[in-house]
Protein backbone atom coordinates (compact mmCIF):
# COMPACT_ATOMS: atom_id res chain seq x y z
CA UNK A 1 0.00 0.00 0.00
CA UNK A 2 1.15 3.27 -0.90
CA UNK A 3 1.21 6.57 1.41
CA UNK A 4 -1.32 8.10 -1.33
CA UNK A 5 -3.60 4.69 -0.61
CA UNK A 6 -2.85 5.13 3.38
CA UNK A 7 -4.01 8.74 3.25
CA UNK A 8 -7.15 7.98 1.08
CA UNK A 9 -7.99 5.19 3.76
CA UNK A 10 -7.32 7.17 6.48
CA UNK A 11 -9.31 10.50 5.18
CA UNK A 12 -12.60 7.83 4.39
CA UNK A 13 -11.96 6.67 7.83
CA UNK A 14 -12.52 10.16 9.25
CA UNK A 15 -15.45 11.04 7.19
CA UNK A 16 -17.44 7.97 8.41
CA UNK A 17 -16.16 9.09 11.66
CA UNK A 18 -17.35 12.54 11.48
CA UNK A 19 -20.66 11.66 9.88
CA UNK A 20 -21.21 8.51 12.74
CA UNK A 21 -20.92 12.00 15.20
CA UNK A 22 -23.17 13.83 13.63
CA UNK A 23 -25.44 11.62 12.79
CA UNK A 24 -27.96 12.05 15.85
CA UNK A 25 -28.03 15.90 14.39
CA UNK A 26 -28.57 15.07 11.20
CA UNK A 27 -31.32 12.57 12.51
CA UNK A 28 -33.39 15.35 14.18
CA UNK A 29 -33.01 18.09 10.87
CA UNK A 30 -33.59 15.56 7.84
CA UNK A 31 -36.97 13.54 7.37
CA UNK A 32 -36.59 10.46 4.90
CA UNK A 33 -39.57 9.83 2.81
CA UNK A 34 -41.66 7.52 4.47
CA UNK A 35 -42.56 3.96 2.45
CA UNK A 36 -46.45 3.72 0.75
CA UNK A 37 -49.12 5.75 1.52
CA UNK A 38 -52.73 3.89 1.96
CA UNK A 39 -55.83 2.84 3.67
CA UNK A 40 -57.83 -0.23 4.04
CA UNK A 41 -61.37 -1.04 4.50
CA UNK A 42 -62.61 -4.26 4.75
CA UNK A 43 -65.50 -6.22 6.12
CA UNK A 44 -65.41 -9.73 8.00
CA UNK A 45 -67.92 -12.30 9.04
CA UNK A 46 -69.60 -12.17 12.82
CA UNK A 47 -66.63 -14.39 13.92
CA UNK A 48 -64.13 -11.20 12.49
CA UNK A 49 -63.07 -13.94 10.09
CA UNK A 50 -63.65 -13.80 6.36
CA UNK A 51 -66.07 -16.36 6.48
CA UNK A 52 -70.00 -16.65 7.07
CA UNK A 53 -71.21 -13.24 5.54
CA UNK A 54 -74.83 -12.94 6.18
CA UNK A 55 -75.89 -13.97 2.26
CA UNK A 56 -79.78 -15.20 2.58
CA UNK A 57 -81.75 -12.55 4.47
CA UNK A 58 -85.14 -13.29 6.70
CA UNK A 59 -87.55 -10.05 7.32
CA UNK A 60 -86.42 -9.29 10.79
CA UNK A 61 -83.37 -11.24 11.72
CA UNK A 62 -80.28 -9.71 13.59
CA UNK A 63 -76.92 -9.85 11.54
CA UNK A 64 -73.28 -9.33 12.34
CA UNK A 65 -70.50 -8.12 10.51
CA UNK A 66 -67.61 -6.86 11.53
CA UNK A 67 -66.07 -3.55 9.51
CA UNK A 68 -62.53 -2.57 9.97
CA UNK A 69 -60.27 0.58 8.65
CA UNK A 70 -56.04 0.94 8.90
CA UNK A 71 -54.54 4.14 8.52
CA UNK A 72 -51.12 3.78 6.39
CA UNK A 73 -51.11 7.32 5.33
CA UNK A 74 -47.93 8.35 7.61
CA UNK A 75 -50.48 10.58 9.98
CA UNK A 76 -53.21 10.77 11.75
CA UNK A 77 -55.89 10.55 9.36
CA UNK A 78 -60.27 11.69 9.31
CA UNK A 79 -62.01 9.23 8.00
CA UNK A 80 -65.83 9.33 6.60
CA UNK A 81 -67.37 5.85 6.36
CA UNK A 82 -70.67 6.04 4.32
CA UNK A 83 -73.41 3.60 3.96
CA UNK A 84 -75.24 2.85 1.21
CA UNK A 85 -77.56 0.42 0.30
CA UNK A 86 -78.66 -0.49 -3.57
CA UNK A 87 -80.37 -2.95 -5.84
CA UNK A 88 -79.12 -4.25 -8.60
CA UNK A 89 -79.68 -1.85 -10.84
CA UNK A 90 -77.97 1.09 -9.08
CA UNK A 91 -75.02 2.57 -9.57
CA UNK A 92 -71.63 1.34 -7.19
CA UNK A 93 -68.38 3.61 -7.12
CA UNK A 94 -66.67 3.83 -9.62
CA UNK A 95 -62.69 2.10 -9.51
CA UNK A 96 -61.30 3.68 -12.92
CA UNK A 97 -62.51 7.51 -12.26
CA UNK A 98 -62.38 6.97 -8.71
CA UNK A 99 -65.85 8.60 -8.08
CA UNK A 100 -68.65 7.54 -5.55
CA UNK A 101 -71.90 6.27 -5.80
CA UNK A 102 -74.42 9.20 -6.60
CA UNK A 103 -76.52 7.14 -4.35
CA UNK A 104 -77.55 8.92 -0.77
CA UNK A 105 -76.16 7.55 2.04
CA UNK A 106 -78.05 6.09 4.85
CA UNK A 107 -75.71 6.18 7.55
CA UNK A 108 -72.25 6.89 8.36
CA UNK A 109 -69.39 6.40 10.75
CA UNK A 110 -66.47 8.87 11.44
CA UNK A 111 -63.14 8.25 13.11
CA UNK A 112 -59.70 9.57 13.75
CA UNK A 113 -57.26 7.20 13.52
CA UNK A 114 -53.21 7.90 13.96
CA UNK A 115 -50.78 6.04 11.22
CA UNK A 116 -50.83 2.45 11.49
CA UNK A 117 -54.13 2.32 13.67
CA UNK A 118 -56.66 -0.15 12.60
CA UNK A 119 -60.57 0.70 13.71
CA UNK A 120 -62.36 -2.19 13.80
CA UNK A 121 -66.26 -1.97 14.22
CA UNK A 122 -69.08 -4.39 14.76
CA UNK A 123 -72.17 -3.30 13.11
CA UNK A 124 -75.93 -5.49 13.31
CA UNK A 125 -78.26 -4.70 10.66
CA UNK A 126 -81.68 -6.39 9.84
CA UNK A 127 -84.23 -5.84 7.21
CA UNK A 128 -87.51 -5.21 7.68
CA UNK A 129 -90.74 -4.98 5.91
CA UNK A 130 -90.37 -7.49 2.88
CA UNK A 131 -92.87 -7.46 -0.08
CA UNK A 132 -92.85 -9.65 -2.52
CA UNK A 133 -95.16 -9.61 -5.28
CA UNK A 134 -94.92 -9.65 -9.63
CA UNK A 135 -91.72 -11.05 -9.45
CA UNK A 136 -90.16 -8.22 -7.22
CA UNK A 137 -89.25 -7.77 -3.40
CA UNK A 138 -89.24 -4.25 -2.11
CA UNK A 139 -87.64 -3.48 0.91
CA UNK A 140 -88.68 -0.94 3.39
CA UNK A 141 -86.63 -0.68 6.39
CA UNK A 142 -83.17 -0.98 7.34
CA UNK A 143 -82.00 -0.84 10.74
CA UNK A 144 -78.31 -0.38 11.30
CA UNK A 145 -77.44 -0.70 14.99
CA UNK A 146 -80.36 -0.32 16.38
CA UNK A 147 -81.41 2.92 13.51
CA UNK A 148 -84.17 2.23 11.76
CA UNK A 149 -83.92 3.81 8.45
CA UNK A 150 -86.38 3.86 5.56
CA UNK A 151 -84.94 2.95 2.18
CA UNK A 152 -87.61 1.60 0.09
CA UNK A 153 -85.73 -0.39 -2.64
CA UNK A 154 -86.94 -2.77 -5.08
CA UNK A 155 -85.07 -6.01 -6.56
CA UNK A 156 -86.51 -7.87 -9.35
CA UNK A 157 -86.21 -11.75 -9.57
CA UNK A 158 -82.47 -12.88 -10.68
CA UNK A 159 -83.23 -15.67 -12.87
CA UNK A 160 -79.63 -16.62 -13.40
CA UNK A 161 -78.41 -16.67 -9.67
CA UNK A 162 -82.07 -17.20 -8.61
CA UNK A 163 -82.61 -14.36 -5.90
CA UNK A 164 -83.42 -11.06 -5.03
CA UNK A 165 -80.41 -9.21 -4.49
CA UNK A 166 -79.50 -5.98 -2.82
CA UNK A 167 -76.18 -4.46 -1.92
CA UNK A 168 -74.82 -3.18 1.42
CA UNK A 169 -71.73 -0.95 0.83
CA UNK A 170 -69.50 0.53 2.56
CA UNK A 171 -67.50 3.98 1.32
CA UNK A 172 -64.05 5.30 2.88
CA UNK A 173 -64.08 9.07 2.10
CA UNK A 174 -60.78 10.81 3.60
CA UNK A 175 -60.58 14.63 4.77
CA UNK A 176 -58.38 16.43 2.56
CA UNK A 177 -56.90 19.70 4.62
CA UNK A 178 -56.02 21.23 1.02
CA UNK A 179 -59.90 21.48 -0.35
CA UNK A 180 -61.10 21.90 3.61
CA UNK A 181 -63.27 18.62 2.75
CA UNK A 182 -64.06 14.99 2.76
CA UNK A 183 -62.76 13.44 -0.62
CA UNK A 184 -63.85 9.84 -1.49
CA UNK A 185 -60.77 7.85 -1.03
CA UNK A 186 -61.26 5.06 -3.89
CA UNK A 187 -62.52 2.40 -1.69
CA UNK A 188 -65.80 0.55 -0.96
CA UNK A 189 -66.28 -2.88 -0.06
CA UNK A 190 -70.01 -4.44 0.14
CA UNK A 191 -72.24 -7.35 1.01
CA UNK A 192 -74.65 -8.78 -1.27
CA UNK A 193 -78.01 -9.51 0.57
CA UNK A 194 -80.35 -12.25 -1.20
CA UNK A 195 -84.04 -11.31 0.58
CA UNK A 196 -85.80 -14.39 1.04
CA UNK A 197 -88.96 -15.64 2.89
CA UNK A 198 -86.62 -18.63 4.44
CA UNK A 199 -83.09 -19.82 5.18
CA UNK B 1 -95.74 51.15 46.31
CA UNK B 2 -95.09 47.71 48.00
CA UNK B 3 -97.23 45.85 45.42
CA UNK B 4 -95.62 47.95 42.14
CA UNK B 5 -92.03 46.21 43.86
CA UNK B 6 -93.36 42.98 44.02
CA UNK B 7 -94.78 43.34 40.54
CA UNK B 8 -90.84 44.75 39.36
CA UNK B 9 -89.93 41.49 40.74
CA UNK B 10 -92.04 39.15 39.39
CA UNK B 11 -91.85 40.67 36.55
CA UNK B 12 -87.94 40.11 36.48
CA UNK B 13 -88.64 36.23 37.39
CA UNK B 14 -90.50 35.73 34.38
CA UNK B 15 -88.33 37.32 31.78
CA UNK B 16 -85.87 35.55 33.78
CA UNK B 17 -87.58 32.34 33.91
CA UNK B 18 -88.18 33.13 29.84
CA UNK B 19 -84.71 33.15 28.94
CA UNK B 20 -83.16 30.22 30.70
CA UNK B 21 -85.89 27.62 29.96
CA UNK B 22 -87.01 29.04 26.03
CA UNK B 23 -84.28 26.65 24.60
CA UNK B 24 -85.86 23.87 26.36
CA UNK B 25 -89.37 24.44 25.71
CA UNK B 26 -89.00 25.62 21.96
CA UNK B 27 -88.66 22.53 18.92
CA UNK B 28 -84.99 22.53 17.11
CA UNK B 29 -86.11 22.91 12.84
CA UNK B 30 -83.77 21.68 9.87
CA UNK B 31 -82.27 24.74 9.89
CA UNK B 32 -80.80 25.27 13.43
CA UNK B 33 -79.73 21.66 13.61
CA UNK B 34 -77.99 21.93 10.14
CA UNK B 35 -76.27 25.46 11.29
CA UNK B 36 -75.35 23.33 14.63
CA UNK B 37 -73.91 20.32 12.78
CA UNK B 38 -72.31 22.90 10.35
CA UNK B 39 -70.73 24.78 13.42
CA UNK B 40 -69.63 21.11 15.17
CA UNK B 41 -68.17 19.96 12.21
CA UNK B 42 -65.59 22.99 11.40
CA UNK B 43 -65.02 23.05 15.25
CA UNK B 44 -63.93 19.17 14.62
CA UNK B 45 -61.78 19.82 11.62
CA UNK B 46 -60.26 22.76 13.29
CA UNK B 47 -59.42 20.54 16.40
CA UNK B 48 -57.88 17.80 14.04
CA UNK B 49 -55.65 20.42 12.14
CA UNK B 50 -54.38 21.97 14.80
CA UNK B 51 -53.86 17.58 16.05
CA UNK B 52 -51.97 17.23 13.22
CA UNK B 53 -49.79 20.33 13.20
CA UNK B 54 -49.07 18.73 17.18
CA UNK B 55 -47.81 15.47 16.15
CA UNK B 56 -46.23 16.83 13.31
CA UNK B 57 -44.21 18.76 15.51
CA UNK B 58 -43.41 15.38 18.01
CA UNK B 59 -46.26 16.26 20.30
CA UNK B 60 -48.08 13.29 22.21
CA UNK B 61 -51.73 13.42 21.45
CA UNK B 62 -52.72 10.76 22.52
CA UNK B 63 -55.45 12.47 25.13
CA UNK B 64 -56.23 15.10 22.57
CA UNK B 65 -56.74 12.09 19.85
CA UNK B 66 -58.85 10.27 22.11
CA UNK B 67 -61.14 13.37 22.73
CA UNK B 68 -61.47 14.30 18.92
CA UNK B 69 -62.82 10.59 18.60
CA UNK B 70 -65.48 10.63 20.61
CA UNK B 71 -66.71 13.97 19.49
CA UNK B 72 -66.37 12.67 15.69
CA UNK B 73 -68.62 9.65 17.00
CA UNK B 74 -70.56 12.54 18.22
CA UNK B 75 -70.59 14.50 15.33
CA UNK B 76 -71.41 11.01 13.10
CA UNK B 77 -74.37 10.49 15.62
CA UNK B 78 -75.94 14.15 15.08
CA UNK B 79 -75.25 13.76 11.36
CA UNK B 80 -77.10 10.31 11.26
CA UNK B 81 -80.01 12.01 13.29
CA UNK B 82 -79.94 14.52 11.36
CA UNK B 83 -80.33 12.51 8.13
CA UNK B 84 -83.26 10.45 9.82
CA UNK B 85 -84.98 13.72 10.40
CA UNK B 86 -84.30 13.99 14.47
CA UNK B 87 -83.77 17.32 14.08
CA UNK B 88 -83.73 17.41 18.22
CA UNK B 89 -81.65 14.69 18.53
CA UNK B 90 -79.11 15.74 15.61
CA UNK B 91 -78.70 19.42 17.25
CA UNK B 92 -78.20 18.03 21.00
CA UNK B 93 -75.73 15.57 19.31
CA UNK B 94 -73.81 18.85 16.75
CA UNK B 95 -73.86 20.87 20.38
CA UNK B 96 -72.51 17.96 22.36
CA UNK B 97 -69.93 17.59 19.97
CA UNK B 98 -68.81 21.50 19.41
CA UNK B 99 -68.51 21.67 23.37
CA UNK B 100 -66.31 18.67 23.37
CA UNK B 101 -64.34 19.76 20.75
CA UNK B 102 -63.93 23.47 22.52
CA UNK B 103 -60.51 24.19 23.84
CA UNK B 104 -58.45 21.14 22.40
CA UNK B 105 -57.39 23.68 19.56
CA UNK B 106 -56.02 25.85 22.50
CA UNK B 107 -54.53 22.33 23.75
CA UNK B 108 -53.14 20.89 20.87
CA UNK B 109 -51.44 24.17 20.12
CA UNK B 110 -49.99 24.13 23.70
CA UNK B 111 -48.49 20.86 22.70
CA UNK B 112 -47.19 22.01 19.57
CA UNK B 113 -45.28 24.77 21.42
CA UNK B 114 -44.02 22.76 24.25
CA UNK B 115 -42.71 19.60 21.94
CA UNK B 116 -40.98 22.30 19.22
CA UNK B 117 -39.54 24.08 22.77
CA UNK B 118 -38.35 20.49 23.36
CA UNK B 119 -37.07 19.76 19.94
CA UNK B 120 -35.29 22.65 19.44
CA UNK B 121 -33.51 22.24 22.67
CA UNK B 122 -32.85 18.87 21.71
CA UNK B 123 -31.17 19.83 18.30
CA UNK B 124 -29.21 22.73 20.30
CA UNK B 125 -27.67 19.78 22.91
CA UNK B 126 -27.23 17.73 20.00
CA UNK B 127 -25.61 19.79 18.12
CA UNK B 128 -23.41 21.36 20.88
CA UNK B 129 -21.89 17.82 21.34
CA UNK B 130 -22.06 17.17 17.25
CA UNK B 131 -19.67 20.02 17.04
CA UNK B 132 -17.71 19.12 20.05
CA UNK B 133 -17.20 15.85 19.05
CA UNK B 134 -16.17 17.38 15.29
CA UNK B 135 -13.60 19.39 16.86
CA UNK B 136 -11.99 16.55 18.59
CA UNK B 137 -11.97 14.63 15.42
CA UNK B 138 -10.02 17.05 13.62
CA UNK B 139 -7.41 17.72 15.86
CA UNK B 140 -7.02 14.27 16.80
CA UNK B 141 -7.28 13.19 13.07
CA UNK B 142 -4.27 15.38 12.26
CA UNK B 143 -2.33 13.80 15.20
CA UNK B 144 -2.67 10.53 13.92
CA UNK B 145 -2.62 10.89 10.63
CA UNK B 146 1.44 12.28 11.42
CA UNK B 147 1.45 9.50 13.68
CA UNK B 148 0.65 7.16 11.19
CA UNK B 149 2.55 8.45 8.86
CA UNK B 150 5.71 8.34 10.98
CA UNK B 151 4.76 4.31 11.61
CA UNK B 152 4.19 3.61 8.05
CA UNK B 153 7.60 5.24 6.90
CA UNK B 154 9.71 3.19 9.67
CA UNK B 155 7.55 -0.03 8.63
CA UNK B 156 8.46 1.03 4.91
CA UNK B 157 12.41 1.37 5.95
CA UNK B 158 12.53 -1.84 7.86
CA UNK B 159 11.69 -3.06 4.48
CA UNK B 160 13.88 -1.49 2.41
CA UNK B 161 16.84 -3.92 0.95
CA UNK B 162 20.14 -3.73 1.97
CA UNK B 163 22.10 -2.94 -1.42
CA UNK B 164 25.62 -3.49 0.56
CA UNK B 165 25.10 -6.84 1.45
CA UNK B 166 24.27 -8.16 -1.59
CA UNK B 167 26.77 -6.45 -3.63
CA UNK B 168 29.16 -8.93 -1.08
CA UNK B 169 26.86 -11.60 -2.02
CA UNK B 170 27.93 -11.27 -5.90
CA UNK B 171 31.55 -11.31 -5.47
CA UNK B 172 34.34 -11.50 -8.49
Amino acid sequence: MSIEDLKLLYGIGCLVLGLIILSPTLAMVIRLPGGERFSELWILGPEHLAENYPFNIVEGRVYNISLGVANHMGKTEYYLVYVKFRNQTEALPNWVNGTPSPLNPVFEYRVFLRDSEVWPWNISFSLKEFMFENGSCRVSKLVLDGNSIDIDKVAFWDAENRGFYFQLFFELWIYDSKVMGFQYHNRFVGLWLNATLTV
Amino acid sequence: MKRFKFAVIMFAILIISLFNFSRVCYAVDRAEADKALNDAESAVVSAYLAVVEAENAGANVSLVKAKLRIASECLANASNAFRLGNYEAAYDYAVNCAEMVEGLVYEAETLKEEALKSREERLFVSAACSSVGLSFLFVFSLFGWRRLRAFYVRRVLKMKPEVVEENEHRGP
